[in-house]
C-alpha cells in the first residue's frame, strides 16, 4: 500500500478530519508514518478551531492596535490599559469564544464548559476574572422545533448558572435571541473578562530565561480522562449526529474555584520571588497542545512524560492522554528550583489530592534546548516532531461567491401603535430577558453597579476602591444578518458601542465571534468576508477613545461549519461584545424615566429602513427589506454628543434605539421606572407614522432636565425633542394613549413559559 | 476601644465571597482576615472577636449545601467561638454551614434541627437571583450583635440562591419564633407567604434565623451586595429608593451607606466602636 492510502485509511479509522493533503504535510515533517498521537495532535492543531486556516487572511482586515492595546490577538485574551490606581497600571483583559456544536448536543455541560474555557483563557494571562457575558442564539421556541429549541434554551441557561454562578464571576448580561436559522445549531458565545497589574502580565510560553536554565513543566488541576477526547476537530465539522457526544467536556466549577485561588497564591509567590514563568490553559488538544505551543512559542523543545500525568482512567492509549480536554487544567512553566515549592501550594496548602481525587499539580516534562516535541511513555517514544511543524500554521484560500439578498419591502404597512407595540413587547425577541437573568448571579464579587436589564450596558467597578467604572455589552441581530451580511456586522459593533455610550463609556476595545456556515461553501465564505469587512469599517470609525485611531478588535473566535446536514447555514451571526471606560462608575446613567416634566431628546434622523424589524416580523409577519444603513460619520457624532451630555451631567435616562425602533424604547424606559413612582412619556409627533415610531435607523433617546439644553451652544442638527416624561405608567401621542400596565406582567413572564416550564406558547 | 475588633471570614473549598466579605467589614472601621479552611493554628492562635462564614458553594454542595464544611476541623473553632458569645455570622453558604453545623436554631447545641431546602416556586426550580425587602422579626434586633441598627423598617437586599428555603424538624411557631431573626416582605413591609415576595417558600417567610442566645445568625440574603448605596438597583421603592435618588442628584452616591452596612455598624456598635 503506498502511503496516501496508508494515511487515508488511519484517518477513516480515526474519524480524523485533517485532509490527506495535511497528512501528507505531517509526514514530510516527521520523516514516516506518523504515530497515533502525532495525527490526533495535528488533526487539533489544525483544524479550524484552532488554526484559523480559512479566516486568518479576512481577519487581517480587522484594526487591533491602539495606543491603550497592550497585547492584541495571539494569545489566549487580549489586553487594554485600563486605569491608573495606587501606583500601578491596571489592564482589562478580554476573550470571546463560541461553545455553539458542544451545546446543541448536551446544552448543560456545553455551555458549562464554554464558560470554564473562557475563563481559563482570561485567568491564565495573570489576571483575576470579574465578569462573564452570554450570547445566546436559539431557534424558534414556537416553530416545528420549538420543543427541543425550548429544552436546548433551559439547558443551556442551567449550564451558565450551575457553572458561572458556583465559580463566583459574576453575569454580566449579553444577550438572547430566538431565529428559526438557528433551530438545529444554537450558539452559545461566551465572553470572560478580568483585570491585571500591567507588571504582573503573564505569558503563555516559556520565557526566555528557559534557555539559560533548566525549566520543567507543571500540570495542575483535574486529572486527565479522555472527556472531549477530539472535541476542537468536532467543532470544526458538521453536526452530524449525537455519536460525537463523547467530545463533549464535563465541568467542574469547584475545582476551577480551588484551582484559580491556588493559582493566584503561585503566582503571587513567584512574582515574589522574582521568577520568570510561562502559564496556560489546557483547551483544544489537552496535554500535547499546551506542551508543544510553550515550547514552540519559547523557541525550545520539551520531553513530556506521559507516564507522570495523572490518569482517572486506567489503561488509556497515549494519544488519549495527551489529547483528551478534560476540564479544569493548567500548564506551568517554571525553573526546576522552583517546583517543588509551586507544587506544595497546589498539594499542601490548597489540597487539591483532597478535594478532588486525584487532582493535584505534577512535574510531567522539561523543556530542551533541541527544538523537537517529543513525548514518551514507558520508555518509548510515542510522538516526535520538529517544533516548527507546531508554530507554522496552514493557511487556505477559500473561494467566495457573492450571494446578496435583494430587499423586499411589505406592500403595505399599517400602523396601530396601541396593537403594535403590544406584539413587539409579547414577542420572544422583545420581551424581557429577566426569566433568564434571574437564574445568573450577577452580583457577586460586590462590584456590581448595573445588572443586566437595568442599563444598555451593564457596568461595574471591578478595581476596589478605584472610581473606573468598566461597561459592557455584547450584540448581533440575525434578522440582520440574513438580509445583509455587511451591514449585520457594522450594526454588531455599532450597537454595542452605543449601549456603551448610552450609560456614560468610552469604548476602548471589541471583541469578536464569527458565527457562520461552512466556509468550503463560497457563498457562506463570501458572508463571512463581509460580516468582518462591516466589523472593520465600523470600528474604523468608532475609535472615540484617548489618542484617536480605530477601536480596536482585541481578541475573537471564529466559529464555522454551524449548520445541520437537513438544514442549511446559520443566518451570518457575527457577534461582538464593546467594551467601556469611565472615570467615576457612579456616574454611570440608566435607562428608567426619572421626572415628569424632563425632555425627551430624540438623537438620530429616523429613516425609511425597516427591514429586519421586530415592527415587520412581529406585526406585518415580513422578513425582508432594506436594512438600516450605517451612517458611520452621523454614528460617531451621536455618540460624541451623548458623551458630552454625560459630561455635563445632563443625562437622566438614556436608552439606544435599536429593536422595535423609537416606541419600543419609551415603552421600555418607562417600564424601568419605579414600581412606586411610574413614569411615561408624552411624545410630540401627533401622527401615526410607522418609520418614526419603529424604524431600527440607530439612534438614542435621552432624558434631560428641561433647562438642560440651555447650557449647549450649539445642537447639532440630528438632535430633536421627542416629547416630555410624564407622571402617567403611559405612552401618549396626539388623542392616542398606550397605557404599560396591562402589557407589564406579560412582558416581563413571556420567557418564562421558554425557560421555567412547559406550556402552551402562542 | 484600644484594638480594632478582629474579624475572622472563614475561606472554605468553593467559598467564593469571601473577599468582598472581608471588604465591607474593613469598611466598617473592623480588623479583617481570610482564614482558609486547613488554616487552625493561626485560626486558634488570633482568636478573633467575631467569625463570619461568606457565600460560595462549599465544597460543591455535596451532599447538601454545607453539610460537608459543617464537618471540618475548623469548624469546631467557630463552634467554641460561638458557644463563647462570640458573633458568627452565616450568609447565604455560611448560613448553609450554619444550619447544618447545629448552631442554627441552636434549641439543643450541635443537634440539626433545621435545614435550608432547595426553593420551591411553583413552575420554577433552580437558583434564583433578585432583591427582596426583610425586616427584622419584633424585637429580634434589641441588643443583636447583627441586628440592633436595622430598626424595624424593610430594607433592600439581594439574594442569589437555590436551597435558601428554612424549613424546621418540628414546625411550630412557638419554637421558632425567638429565633426568627429576618422575614421577607414588600417594601411597605407585608408578608404574603407567596413569591415573589417570599422568594423561596420558606417557613413564617424566613430569610434569617438565630439561635436563642442571638449572637449566631444564619442569613440567606447577602449584606455586602447592599452594603454601599450604589449597588442598588435604580428601581428599588421606598424609603431606600428615594435615598439613591437623593444621593444620585446629590452627587455622593459614591459613599452614601447602604442598607447592608446596616449588620456591620451592628457588630461594631456591639464591640463599642462607631456612632452608638
Amino acid at each position: 500500500m503506498d502511503l496516501r492510502k496508508e494515511l487515508e485509511e488511519v484517518i477513516r479509522t480515526r474519524g480524523l478530519a485533517m485532509r490527506t493533503e495535511e497528512a501528507e504535510k505531517l509526514a514530510g515533517y516527521v520523516g514516516r508514518m506518523p504515530t497515533p498521537l502525532e495525527f490526533h495532535l495535528f488533526d487539533t492543531m489544525w483544524s479550524e478551531h484552532c488554526s484559523y486556516k480559512s479566516s486568518r487572511t479576512t481577519l487581517r482586515l480587522l484594526p487591533t492596535q491602539g495606543p491603550l492595546v497592550v497585547l492584541g490577538p495571539g494569545e489566549d485574551a487580549g489586553i487594554v490599559s485600563f486605569a491608573e490606581w495606587e501606583g500601578n497600571e491596571w489592564c482589562l483583559v478580554v476573550a470571546h469564544e463560541s461553545h455553539n456544536h458542544p451545546s446543541q448536543l448536551l446544552p448543560v455541560e456545553g455551555a458549562a464548559t464554554g464558560i470554564g474555557g473562557i475563563v481559563r483563557d482570561v485567568y491564565c494571562m495573570g489576571a483575576r476574572v470579574t465578569g462573564s457575558l452570554d450570547l445566546l442564539r436559539f431557534g424558534d421556541p414556537a416553530g416545528p422545533s420549538g420543543e427541543r429549541c425550548r429544552s436546548i434554551c433551559r439547558g443551556v441557561i442551567e449550564g451558565i448558572w450551575k457553572y458561572g454562578n458556583a465559580l463566583g464571576v459574576p453575569n454580566l448580561g449579553g444577550d438572547t435571541r430566538f431565529h428559526p436559522g438557528y433551530d438545529d445549531n444554537c450558539l452559545v458565545n461566551v465572553v470572560a473578562l478580568g483585570f491585571v497589574r500591567r507588571d504582573r502580565i503573564v505569558h503563555s510560553y516559556a520565557p526566555p530565561e528557559a534557555h539559560g536554565e533548566q525549566y520543567v513543566l507543571i500540570l495542575t488541576g483535574k486529572p486527565t480522562d479522555d472527556t472531549g477526547f477530539g472535541g476542537a476537530t468536532f467543532a470544526s465539522s458538521d453536526l452530524e449526529d449525537d455519536s460525537r457526544k463523547g467530545a463533549v467536556q464535563v465541568a467542574d466549577p469547584f475545582l476551577k474555584r480551588v484551582l484559580s485561588e491556588a493559582n493566584a497564591a503561585v503566582l503571587d509567590h513567584l512574582f515574589e520571588k522574582g521568577v520568570s514563568f510561562g502559564f496556560k490553559d489546557l483547551g483544544a488538544g489537552g496535554i500535547a497542545c499546551v506542551t508543544s505551543e510553550m515550547a514552540a512559542h519559547g523557541g525550545l523543545g520539551i520531553v513530556v512524560d506521559l507516564d507522570s500525568v495523572p490518569v482517572s482512567i486506567g489503561g488509556l492509549p497515549p494519544e488519549v492522554v495527551a489529547c483528551a480536554e478534560t476540564q479544569e487544567r493548567y500548564g506551568l512553566a517554571v525553573p526546576l528550583r522552583v517546583a517543588r515549592e509551586v507544587m506544595d501550594i497546589y498539594n499542601v496548602d490548597y489540597e487539591l489530592p483532597r478535594l478532588f481525587p486525584g487532582a493535584g499539580a505534577f512535574l510531567i516534562g522539561r523543556f530542551t534546548e533541541e527544538t523537537t516535541y517529543r513525548v514518551v511513555q514507558a520508555g518509548s517514544e510515542v510522538a516526535c516532531a520538529p517544533v516548527e511543524s507546531i508554530t507554522e500554521g496552514i493557511v487556505y484560500t477559500r473561494e467566495e461567491r457573492p450571494a446578496p439578498v435583494i430587499p423586499v419591502e411589505p406592500e403595505e404597512r399599517p400602523c396601530r401603535p396601541g396593537e403594535d407595540l403590544g406584539r413587539m413587547l409579547l414577542s420572544f425577541d422583545g420581551a424581557s430577558r429577566r426569566p433568564i437573568w434571574s437564574y445568573y448571579d450577577s452580583e457577586v464579587q460586590g462590584c456590581t453597579r448595573f445588572r443586566p436589564g437595568e442599563a444598555d450596558a451593564c457596568v461595574t467597578a471591578p478595581i476596589p476602591g478605584c472610581s473606573a467604572g468598566l461597561a459592557v455589552s455584547g450584540d448581533g441581530n440575525p434578522w440582520y444578518g440574513e438580509l445583509d451580511p455587511f451591514l449585520a456586522g457594522a450594526h454588531a459593533v455599532g450597537e454595542a458601542v452605543r449601549n456603551v455610550v448610552a450609560v456614560g463609556a468610552i469604548p476602548i476595545a471589541v471583541t469578536d465571534c464569527l458565527n457562520y456556515g461552512s466556509p468550503e461553501d463560497p457563498e457562506v465564505f463570501w458572508q463571512f468576508g463581509r460580516g468582518v469587512r462591516g466589523i472593520a469599517m465600523a470600528c474604523g470609525v468608532l475609535g472615540l477613545h484617548e489618542g484617536g485611531g480605530p477601536l480596536p478588535v482585541v481578541s475573537g473566535n471564529v466559529s464555522f461549519y454551524n449548520q445541520s446536514s437537513a438544514g442549511g447555514a446559520i443566518p451570518p451571526s457575527p457577534i461582538v461584545a464593546v467594551f467601556g471606560r469611565m472615570d467615576d462608575f457612579t456616574t454611570a446613567t440608566d435607562i428608567s424615566l426619572k421626572e415628569p416634566g424632563n425632555t425627551i431628546l430624540l438623537v438620530g434622523p429616523r429613516r425609511d429602513e425597516l427591514g429586519g424589524s421586530l415592527y415587520y416580523r412581529e406585526c406585518l409577519g415580513h422578513r425582508g427589506g432594506r436594512v438600516p444603513g450605517f451612517d458611520g460619520g452621523l454614528e460617531r457624532s451621536m455618540a460624541e454628543f451623548v458623551l458630552e451630555c454625560h459630561r455635563r451631567g445632563i443625562c437622566r435616562s438614556v436608552h439606544d434605539i435599536s429593536e422595535g425602533g423609537l416606541l419600543m424604547a419609551a415603552a421600555e424606559m418607562s417600564m424601568a421606572s419605579r414600581p412606586d413612582a411610574r413614569r411615561g412619556m408624552v411624545l410630540n409627533r401627533t401622527d401615526a407614522d410607522p418609520v418614526y415610531l419603529y424604524s431600527e435607523t440607530p439612534g438614542y433617546l435621552m432624558e434631560v432636565p428641561p433647562e438642560g439644553l440651555a447650557s449647549m451652544e450649539t445642537v447639532p442638527d440630528f438632535v430633536s425633542v421627542a416629547g416630555r416624561v410624564t407622571g402617567t405608567f403611559s405612552i401618549r401621542s396626539g388623542g392616542m394613549e398606550i397605557l404599560l400596565e396591562p402589557l407589564l406582567d406579560e412582558y416581563r413572564s413571556l420567557l418564562e413559559r421558554v425557560v421555567w416550564r412547559e406550556e402552551g406558547l402562542r | 476601644m484600644k484594638d480594632l475588633p478582629l474579624v475572622a471570614v472563614i475561606q472554605f473549598p468553593g467559598s467564593n465571597c469571601e473577599y468582598e466579605t472581608a471588604r465591607v467589614v474593613e469598611v466598617s472601621g473592623m480588623e479583617c482576615r481570610i482564614f482558609r479552611w486547613n488554616q487552625l493554628q493561626p485560626l486558634r492562635d488570633a482568636s478573633p472577636d467575631a467569625f463570619v462564614l461568606p457565600g460560595g458553594f462549599s465544597f460543591q454542595d455535596r451532599v447538601r449545601a454545607g453539610a460537608v464544611a459543617a464537618k471540618e476541623n475548623l469548624m469546631d473553632l467557630v463552634v467554641e467561638g460561638a458557644s463563647g458569645g462570640r458573633p458568627v455570622l452565616g450568609i447565604c453558604n455560611g448560613a448553609q454551614v450554619l444550619v447544618e453545623s447545629g448552631l442554627v436554631p441552636g434549641w439543643e447545641p450541635g443537634r440539626i434541627e433545621a435545614a435550608l431546602a432547595a426553593n420551591h416556586v411553583s413552575g420554577r426550580s433552580g437558583y434564583l437571583s433578585t432583591w427582596v425587602f426583610v425586616r427584622v422579626r419584633n424585637g429580634a434586633g434589641i441588643g443583636n450583635p447583627w441586628l440592633s441598627a436595622l430598626g424595624g423598617s424593610p430594607v433592600p437586599i439581594p439574594i442569589a440562591h437555590a436551597e435558601g428555603r428554612f424549613v424546621f424538624r418540628k414546625q411550630d411557631a412557638g419554637r421558632t419564633r425567638p429565633v426568627e431573626a429576618l422575614a421577607y416582605c414588600s417594601h411597605a413591609g407585608e408578608e404574603s407567604g407567596v413569591y415573589p415576595l417570599n422568594p423561596n417558600g420558606s417557613f413564617h417567610n424566613l430569610a434569617a434565623v438565630m439561635n436563642p442566645e442571638g449572637n449566631v445568625l444564619a442569613m440567606m440574603p447577602h449584606p455586602e451586595r447592599a452594603f454601599h448605596l450604589w449597588q442598588l438597583p435604580p428601581w428599588i421603592p421606598g424609603e431606600w429608593g428615594d435615598r439613591r435618588s437623593a444621593a444620585l442628584s446629590g452627587g455622593n452616591l459614591g459613599t452614601a451607606p447602604g442598607p447592608g452596612s446596616l449588620f456591620f455598624r451592628s457588630l461594631l456598635e456591639h464591640f463599642g466602636g462607631g456612632a452608638a
